[in-house]
């Protein structure tokens, strides 16, 4: 490795490295593997993926009271721990009715537990 | 007053640990070594830092469940550790994939094969003093990380396989990127492998460092670089030709040399290899369909015994699951190339100096996580005692 060869190219060059987080998000591909939720107008709450996941991070809760959904009879949606989450995407595949919403959101990082409770619920609000 | 004719000096032996924190890779091991000044008189390898249970692990939870725990065994090549399990499931089930499933999971499995190569190269780098090197290569390395995100959707973790096919597809827009990422990494891997030849800060700290010859490697049941760097032609892939292997033509890596360059300079070899067999794949890529509809598969599997093997960038990984029926495995037998190159490998550190230690260990490629084992004490009477693998294998030890 000549060094004055290396030196030369390095300073004519750009940094290699990004500013996270200060600068731009680092480029993630479109289909990432990131942040999913479910969504409730398609969501039956059959609960299969909260038997299926591998890492046991999905609880199935109740739905709130001012929510009645005709094809949700049981009134059961699927809650994502993200903390606990391996993002291997088995709930969106063995979902019966494809219910699960992805996105390459991937910036989670954060003191507090976070859940996929209100982006699911937002759903129906909108 | 008489004076002294001769002069006894005693040898001092010292012990000193390498590890657990950060021997040389960046994950715990204890290299117990004992030097007579500098020269090392004994080694003692100790493991049991990174201990997870997983084959237990593996039992108490479903076969689905299972495909995505194998994956966590060890993140740098959790490719093949999935490839292994889907494959002894599949022989069990009876399931065949489709050729475009084959032929991609090659391709992600010979993408990981580069980027585990191309970091332990780093990391040999690094721990001979040539920090730039390592920037160097990491940094080329992270374009290789992008091509298996473009695949499987994760950088790191594919989980990419599943029984009877894959869970992704590539469509001609991401096959073009793949392309031009891999012309743009082949002339720097060439660079780097021309670089490991020649440089004299490389090859004065690697040549003639850590020699295993062919008898020893055989007989301490080493497997992969390691084997084929000390002149044993030795690779899963050429004998069993399973997935799409028996359809793209590679070439087997050996050199005779058998010091730690051998072993480095095969893996950029290989690394060279697997990247013309990911430009085949994406050229002669079957057409059909590859993704398996993960609703539609068995919930149950029918019982039996399976055995696989894969060739890891390590070295050949072998699962062996046993099943009763049901949803559940009976037991699961990981055996993981770390496991035999790391433990059997003490006697190649002895009439070294102690600064050779590190680049020994790192040029046997070790992966901690893959080689973790229990040992069982029996609590009653608080007694342990050591016993041989073939007791246990003949029934002999009661717990």
């Amino acid at each position: 490795m000549s060094i004055v060869k290396e030196v030369l190219k390095n300073l004519l060059s750009k940094p290699i490295t990004i500013e996270y987080p200060r600068k731009k998000p680092t480029p993630v591909e479109k289909d990432f593997r990131g942040r999913h939720y479910a969504d409730l107008k398609k969501c039956t709450g059959c609960t299969l993926c909260a038997i299926e996941c591998p890492s046991n991070c999905i609880t199935m809760e109740k739905l709130p009271e001012n929510i009645k959904l005709k094809h949700n009879p049981r009134g059961l949606y699927p809650n994502i721990n993200y903390m606990s989450c391996v993002f291997c995407y088995r709930c969106v595949t063995v979902c019966p009715v494809d219910a699960y919403i992805t996105t390459n959101e991937y910036r989670l990082s954060s003191v507090k537990e976070v859940f996929s409770r209100e982006l699911t619920l937002q759903t129906v609000r909108e | 007053m008489e004076r002294a004719t001769s002069l006894i000096k005693i040898p001092v032996t010292l012990e000193i640990p390498i590890g657990p924190q950060h021997p040389a890779i960046h994950e715990p091991i204890l290299i117990k070594v004992y030097a007579d000044g500098e020269e090392v008189v004994g080694v003692e390898i100790g493991t049991g830092y990174n201990h997870r249970g997983v084959e237990k692990l593996l039992e108490n939870n479903t076969f689905y469940k299972d495909k995505f725990i194998v994956s966590r065994i060890c993140g740098i090549c959790n490719t093949v550790h999935e490839n292994c399990f889907v494959r002894a499931v599949e022989y069990l089930a009876e399931i065949k994939p489709s050729p475009r499933a084959e032929y991609l999971r090659v391709l992600v499995m010979e993408l990981e094969r580069i980027h585990s190569h191309m970091l332990i190269n780093a990391i040999m780098a690094e721990i001979i003093g040539f920090d730039t090197l390592f920037m160097y290569i990491m940094r080329d390395r992270e374009l290789i990380m992008k091509a298996k995100e473009i695949v499987s959707g994760g950088r790191v973790l594919a989980d990419f396989h599943m029984f009877g096919g894959v869970r992704r597809d590539i469509d001609e827009v991401k096959r073009d990127k793949l392309i031009e990422i891999l012309k743009k990494v082949e002339p720097r891997l060439k660079y780097y492998r021309k670089l490991f030849e020649n440089d004299p800060t490389i090859s004065k700290r690697l040549t003639e460092i850590g020699v295993l010859k062919t008898r020893d490697v055989v007989s301490h049941g080493m497997v992969g670089p390691i084997l084929r760097g000390s002149g044993v032609r030795s690779d899963t892939r050429a004998e069993d030709r399973y997935d799409a292997y028996d359809e793209i033509k590679f070439n087997v890596i050996v050199r005779s040399e058998g010091d730690s360059l051998a072993r480095m300079l095969v893996r950029w070899d290989e690394a060279l290899e697997s990247l013309e067999m990911c430009k085949y794949i994406l050229e002669h890529l079957p057409s059909g369909p590859a993704i398996v509809d993960e609703r539609k598969l068995p919930r149950t599997f029918p019982a039996g015994e399976s055995f696989t093997r894969v060739e890891a960038p390590r070295g050949e990984l072998t699962y062996y699951i046993q099943h009763t029926g049901g949803s559940k495995p009976y037991r699961v037998k990981v055996r993981t190339p770390s496991f035999n190159n790391i433990i059997n490998s003490g006697f190649s550190y002895l009439r070294h100096s102690i600064a050779d230690v590190p680049v020994i260990l790192v040029s046997y490629d070790p992966c901690i996580s893959c080689m973790e084992r229990a040992i069982v004490v029996n609590l009653r009477d608080g007694v342990e005692k050591k016993v041989t693998l073939k007791e246990i294998a003949m029934g002999k030890v009661k717990l």
